[in-house]
Formats: structure tokens, sequence, C-alpha cells
């Protein structure tokens, strides 16, 4: 199924690999699904600035290098990782894109909820879940995410059955070390809230050193009716690092989203967020941060398609930019033609510390029906000097000044996340970056 | 303790003063008069190190512990951590930061400059509930963001606390009184007062005699057009309120 490697796969050493494990464990469906994944990766080919959707994220650092499959699950100081769990908390940690049971934390699990490695519950239930893989096309638009549906071999799966109300967190960890070797994980979750479900989970990927790698995560979550769930994205990884992620959430009828994003970055980040609200009285909320200094670019796409009426999505993106660093935001909302009386808000702020620092922002409406209530908007400024002043005239360095002004800036959007367990995760992961902004 | 010599200063190469003369000495309480537009608040900013304003010529001369220091040469915020003080005549809104972080903050950067130990959250507010009660302030001003919201009586007295948490050893207060009802007026003098001591000094910048009915200066200034044209004691905001500034020009 995968042949050569050909000039767009080429920054993938040892995709050759897979294949045999791939015919080995998959069912027909899904190694078709892959085969024509892998296809249209190929006819798409990596973008260059000339695409649209990539005009400010330039990927030539990342296909000029050479990565390989890890063909271990080994990581150094994993003591540290220790810092991110809490034994109250169901986890799930993979390393290298790995499954490691022996770090997870999944034991006594509430009736009606199902927690195992993706790749077990393909091998155990693939007919129920190939409804789920087969929802969104093979044809993808975004190469990597066409890549990761040809590529990935495990991941989380989660299902929360209908009326199960989870009060623990679920805490997904992919922790990536590609000390020995450039590597590449692909990372694949797939999360199901039956009717009326509720749950929480948070998504973190991180690394302990250095080192170079990528990863190319695809996250799916299917809300049914009336499920509500909170859902954290946060990422603080290596500064050798390329992490490009897409998380795709279906919401049905009355179903509640309240989601956040952290990029507290790599080199460069990319991260696709795409919401498809297919029912009517659908709450969205989707907030995001990013925190960048050095060299970092972080580049947030999202996109969120009203399909029905009497919806609601809001949605606050805030940057905080230092030294030399870019980030870009792209927000498209889409309003069909049957979805009246949608009311869509969306705004982007960001505060530049540095002159050398970056933002490219589009905030993007189309809309097709006619009674609808949408708002957009974006900002770009820099620390306001009065109040720098103001906390100097009261004892207070103007680096601290910086940096307290700086945390005021995001405390807004951190205190929307409904669970004092994720916004501490956050704080550590912003911690490093807030301590050397000036 | 505290002495201006022939100050001037500019902003944007506007000449604002043109030579300030005036010395503060511990336990006294100065005011300064003076219409709109003569330099009293320039006044006080270039004293607590505003950057926007250049000194073109003169002096500060600010003695501590025995020595002479001049307060030009400083950082705004080593001038304030050596008891320098303005309360803002339009205190700054920071959304985003709690009150009592903002203030454990400040005194905490007091403490390390004395040698003194740090505070840790917990002591730090009972210690500020302590001095907000010697201004009528509300528990809730502690975890709401500095300034956001608070009507125009509340940044004042939020002002204040914060020269009763920080304990300065000149205090210049620009304007504390305006925009104040009678009863916050009352209060914010009261507090003041309270903390007047043998060892500080105040400066006052008002427009109105009402203040110092609350809070008796030693002497008052008038300033005009970037210099202090008049001294005198109390009687004298007595006669500027009676007579207006044009028999001093």
């Amino acid at each position: 199924m995968i042949a050569q490697a050909d000039d767009s796969l080429g920054f993938i050493t040892n995709l050759k690999d897979l294949k045999e494990k791939f015919t080995k464990q998959n069912p027909e469906w899904l190694i078709d699904l892959r085969r024509q994944s892998l296809e249209r990766f190929k006819a798409l080919g990596l973008p260059t600035l000339r695409d649209e959707e990539w005009k400010y994220t330039p990927l030539s650092p990342l296909t000029k290098k050479r990565f390989s499959f890890p063909k271990e699950k080994k990581a150094t100081g994993l003591k540290s990782l220790e810092n991110y769990l809490k034994g109250a908390e169901i986890n799930l940690v993979f390393i290298n894109g790995h499954f490691v049971k022996e770090h997870s934390h999944l034991q006594q699990l509430p009736k009606g909820i199902t927690i195992k490695n993706l790749s077990e519950a393909l091998s155990e239930n693939q007919a129920d879940l190939k409804a789920y893989f087969e929802k969104y096309s093979a044809q993808q638009d975004n190469p990597f995410t066409a890549l990761n549906q040809a590529c990935f071999i495990e991941g989380a799966y989660i299902k929360i059955e209908r009326k199960t109300v989870l009060e623990p967190l679920i805490h997904i960890i992919h922790l990536t070390d590609g000390k020995e070797e450039d590597i590449v994980s692909f990372p694949r979750s797939l999360l199901i809230l039956g009717s009326s479900a509720e749950a929480k989970v948070c998504e973190s990927h991180i690394s302990l050193n250095q080192s170079s790698y990528l990863v190319n995560a695809l996250t799916d979550i299917f809300m049914e009716a009336d499920s509500k769930l909170i859902y954290t994205k946060a990422q603080k990884e290596s500064l050798n690092a390329f992490h490009i992620g897409m998380t795709r959430i279906w919401q049905e009828k009355d179903s509640q989203l309240n989601s956040f994003s952290l990029s507290a970055g790599s080199v460069l980040t990319r991260n696709n967020l795409l919401i498809t609200l297919n029912g009517e009285g659908i709450s969205s909320i989707l907030n995001g941060l990013y925190a960048l200094t050095g060299t970092q670019l972080v580049d947030n796409h999202t996109a969120v398609d009203h399909r029905a009426p009497n919806c609601t999505s809001r949605q606050l993106y805030k940057g905080i930019l230092h030294n030399q660093s870019r980030g870009v935001f792209n927000g498209k909302i889409f309003v069909q033609r049957e979805a009246q009386l949608t009311n869509a808000y969306q705004l982007n702020k960001n505060i530049l510390l540095s002159k050398g620092c970056q933002v490219d922002t589009k905030p993007q409406l189309e809309i097709f029906a006619d009674d609808v209530k949408c708002t957009h908007g974006a900002t770009i400024g820099q620390l306001d000097e009065d109040q720098i002043f103001y906390l100097r005239s009261r004892c207070i360095t103007k680096t601290d000044a910086v940096k307290m002004l700086s945390r005021g800036f995001i405390e807004d959007i951190l205190n929307e996340i409904p669970n004092a367990s994720i916004r501490e995760k956050l704080e550590k992961l912003l911690q490093p970056v807030l301590a050397v902004i000036s | 303790m505290f002495s201006i010599k022939n100050l001037q200063a500019q902003i944007n190469e506007t000449p604002i003063l043109k030579g300030v003369n005036l010395s503060v000495n511990p336990g006294e309480v100065h005011a300064i008069m003076g219409p709109n537009g003569s330099g009293k608040s320039t006044l006080a900013k270039v004293i607590a190190g505003h950057p926007e304003y250049t000194v073109t010529e003169g002096t500060v001369e600010y003695e501590i512990n025995f020595k002479k220091i001049n307060l030009l040469e400083m950082e705004t915020e080593e001038r304030a951590r050596e008891g320098i003080f303005m309360a803002f005549q339009y205190p700054v809104e920071i959304p985003g930061v709690p009150t009592s972080v903002f203030l454990r903050a400040a005194f905490n950067e007091i403490c390390k400059h004395q040698g003194a130990e740090e505070m840790d959250p917990i002591d730090f507010d009972q210690y500020l509930k302590t001095k907000m009660k010697l201004l009528d302030m509300d528990d809730k001003f502690i975890d709401r963001p500095v300034n956001v919201d608070f009507s125009g009586g509340e940044k004042k007295r939020n002002e204040i606390l914060q020269m009763a948490i920080l304990n300065p050893r000149l205090a210049i207060l620009d304007e504390t009184d305006s925009g104040l009802d009678i009863d916050s007026l009352r209060i914010v003098a009261d507090g003041v007062n309270k903390l007047r001591r043998k060892d500080n000094a105040i400066v006052l910048i008002t427009h109105y005699q009402r203040l110092l009915n609350y809070i008796i200066p030693d002497f008052v200034h008038v300033m005009y057009d970037g210099r202090i044209v008049k001294s005198e004691g109390k009687e004298l905001a007595l006669k500027v309120e009676d007579k207006g500034y044009d028999w001093l020009i």
C-alpha cells in the first residue's frame, strides 16, 4: 500500500516499515482509507508559502529534516513527567507515539467509560469504529491531516456512553523525545460522547528536553445530542520540535463545548481546529492562547461551521509575543443558509513585547443566512506605558511590570476554563515562557 | 530631607517646569496650589520619574539615612523603594492583576530592599485587610483587578491604601481630592492624617482649600507658569480661595 517514498515524503525516511504492520493488523476498509489518504497527500504535496492556508508559515525548516519512525518507546528524564500527573485523574501516557501502560493510570474506570489505546480498540471492535473513521473523507485539503490518516498507529480511544457523567479529568499526555534520532509520530485520538454524556479531557504535548522531532497529530471528537465537554489541547515542546495538529469536533443538537488551546510552542506549531455545529441549540466556546519567545512560530487556524439554526459560537484567541517570535491567526466562521439566528463571535488580541516579533491575523466570515448576529475583530498592540509607569512607581521593576501585565492580559481567558486542574496544568506549561519575557 | 533646586523639565520639547525650588523637612505637610497648566502635576511626575518628561536643569536632592542622593539619577522603581510615593491624579486600571497580587509584589520589593523577609500571600492579605479598614474599604477589593470598575472615589482610596502599605517618607498626593464627594473626602483625609508621622512628609497638590480643612498644611505654595511664585503658611490657601490667583501673577 505504501509504495516508494516520493519527493513529497522525502522528509520521512522509513515509511516502508509501516506497511507490513498495517496489512497484518488492519481491517480492509482501514487499509483502503489509509491508501486513499496517502494518495491524497501525494497529490497535494507539501504546502508552500504560495498556498493561501500556509502563507505565513514557512515549512522549509521541517522539510529539510529527515525524520524516522522510532523503533522504541523510550524517553529520558521520565521522573519530571510526574509534574504533570495527578493521582485522582485518569492518565494515558504516550511516549514517541506509543502507548505506555506502566505510566498510565486507567484503573477502576466507572461504568459506561471505555478508555484504551486506539490500535487496541481497532483490533477488538473495528465495525463500530468504521463510521467514525469515515465521517470525514480521505480527500482532506490539509496534507498533514491526510498524512496522519494514512500513517497513524496509536492514540487515545475514549468512549463515554450515553447519560454517563465522568467527574475526573482524563489527561492524554504525548511525550516525545527525539534525543537519539529525529523522529516522527502520528498520534490519532478518537473521543466519543454519547447523548447527555459529560466529560473533561486535556490533551498535552510535551517534551522533557530540546530534541528534534515532528508530531503530526489528529484528534477526532464526536459529541452526541445534549453532551457536554471541556476540552483542552496544551502544548509546550522542545524548541527544536515541529508540531502540526488537527482537531475536528463534531457537535450534535444542544451539545455544549468549552475548548481551549494553549501553545507555548515548539519551533513551529500549526494547530487546526475544525468545529461542525450540526444541530440546533449548540454552544461552542473555543478560546486559545499562545505565548512565544525566541524564534518560535505558532499558527492557529480555526474553522467554525454553523450548519443549523440557533447556535452560538464564541471565540477568543490571545497572543503574547516576545523576541523574534511570530504568530499567525486565521479564523473562519461559516454560517450556512439553514443556520438562521446564529450568534457567532470571534476576536484575536495580540501583544507584541519586542520590536522583532510579528503577528499575521485574519478573521473571516462567510455568511449565507440572513438573520444572524456575527462579529469578528483583531487587535495587535503593545503594553501600555502608563500601566508600566504605575507599577514602577510602586517599586516594581520594569521587567516584573512587563511580566505582571502580560499575565494580566491572559487572565480572563484562563479564567474561562471551568476546571481548576486544567488551569493548574496550563500555568505550569506557561510558567517557563512568562519567566523569560521582559 | 528633600530639596528641589532650579528644576526645569520639558515634554516633547515644550518646557513645563521653569525653575522650581522647594524644600521639605520631615514631619511637614506642604500644599501646592495653582491654576490649571501651571505645572503642579508635572512636578509630581518628574519627582516620581515619569519617562515622558526630560529634566533639563536643576537637582532633586533626597536625604536618606544621613546620605544625600540625587533622585534624578535613579529609576522610577528605585525612587519608590527609597520612600518616594506619588498618589496618581488618574489611577491607572490594570485588568487581570488582582489588587492583592499587585500590592504584595510592591510591598515585597520594599522588604527586599530593606533586607527584610518577604511576606507570603496569606499573611499579606491579613495585613492588607487591616490597612483597608483604615480607609473603610470593602474586603472584596482584594481580589478585584487593580482599579478596574472602581468608582472615582474607590480609585482615590486605593491610592491612599497603597500609601499605607508602602509607608513612604515623602508622599506627593496629586489632586487626591478631585472627584470625591464629601464623605469620601473625609475618609481619605482621615486616612492620610493617620499616616502622618514625625519622620515623613506629605506634599498635597490641590485646587481646593476644602481638602486643607481636613489635612492642615504647614506651608502653602502657589505655582504659576512652571515656578513657585508664592509660599506662606496655611492662610495663603484661604486668600487664594477668596481672591483667586490673579493678584499673585
